[in-house]
């Protein structure tokens, strides 16, 4: 069992980057639609910087950039199943065609990029570390997020984040329905309780992903999450 | 600005993502890395390739001369110049 505050949240999916959009969304939820023009915001960063990020990475800058603005340097936990798999795909290709392949795809396609360009553009050497779960990432980002909390940290940065899948990929990805990044600040305290129970038993893969649904809870319009995935079953448990 | 130039300041836009720039907003003698432009290492490496795909020129990443050839935008294209000819 872990138990844990969230100070903050922010969340971005196609076209559901504002309080009120995801206070509709949540309500009565909807799958966004596939559109390349629905971007996440990060005119908040210089071009020279903005010119290295995926689609996946400015979507965990756009959600993340904000709350760190509020708390300063604080140890981050980045979770991501698929990870940069759009840039991995590239370059296996580019390997099939017998080209030599792009230096700057190659350094940004390991799935600790993300938190080392974070790193360097804010200027913050706190510890940082990237997973690469199953489909409850998010719990499992949470456990190292309460680890670090329980060494000391005052408070954790959490990037929760899938983007658009290649296409020869798609068929066997169930999990990533539409691009999606979740940020949580969370801090020592019992808000909120997590339990995991091994016990063998039916497992319903959710309709939205996990990450989702707890926005879903924070904003009062669903109850609590319980989250399985392979006879691992996580139950939510919110304070009264 | 002569075409090699400019053609060589175009492949540095679009092999690098320069998106905010154009030719014209890269002067021919400015310094490319650290200082100038502010390019970096990993844009050194991508700059090299993207010059021996399109020049179809040798670049020896050890060479001592390698530093000077890519000071800047007149000296690569005196560099690509030199080793078509050769």
């Amino acid at each position: 069992m872990i138990e844990f505050n969230i100070d903050r949240w922010h969340a971005w999916a196609p076209g559901i980057d504002s309080p009120d959009t995801w206070s509709r969304w949540s309500a009565a939820p909807w799958q966004p639609p596939a559109s390349p023009d629905l971007q996440p915001d990060v005119s908040f960063l210089p071009a020279m910087q903005r010119r290295r990020l995926s689609p996946l990475a400015r979507m965990a800058f756009a959600v993340a950039w904000p709350l760190a603005e509020d708390h300063g340097p604080m140890p981050l936990v980045y979770a991501s199943r698929h990870g940069e798999t759009p840039r991995n795909y590239e370059l296996l290709c580019e390997l099939a065609r017998g080209e030599e392949l792009s230096p700057t795809q190659f350094s940004l396609s390991v799935h600790n990029a993300i938190i080392g360009l974070w790193s360097i553009m804010r200027g913050d050497t706190s510890e940082m570390s990237a997973l690469s779960a199953e489909a409850d990432g998010l719990e499992h980002a949470l456990l190292e997020a309460c680890a670090l909390l329980d060494e000391g940290a005052p408070r954790v940065l959490l990037m929760i984040t899938e983007g658009v899948q290649p296409e020869p990929y798609q068929p066997w990805i169930d999990d990533a329905p539409f691009p999606y990044a979740l940020a949580l600040v969370i801090s020592p305290g019992r808000q909120w309780r997590l339990t995991l129970d091994s016990a063998a038993g039916a497992t319903e893969p959710s309709t939205w992903p996990h990450a989702l649904n707890l926005v879903r809870a924070l904003l009062g319009d669903a109850g609590m999450p319980v989250h399985s995935c392979r006879g691992r079953h996580w139950h939510w448990h919110a304070a009264p | 600005m002569s075409d090699l130039q400019h053609e060589i300041k175009q492949l540095i836009i679009d092999a690098l993502g320069l998106e905010d720039m154009g030719p014209d907003d890269i002067g021919s003698d400015q310094t490319l890395f650290g200082e100038g432009l502010g390019l970096d290492s990993v844009d050194a490496l991508e700059l090299g390739l993207a010059i021996q795909k399109r020049f179809g020129v040798k670049i020896d990443a050890d060479s001592k001369d390698t530093r000077k050839h890519f000071a800047n935008v007149n000296s690569l294209a005196a560099f690509v110049s030199a080793q078509r000819a050769a």
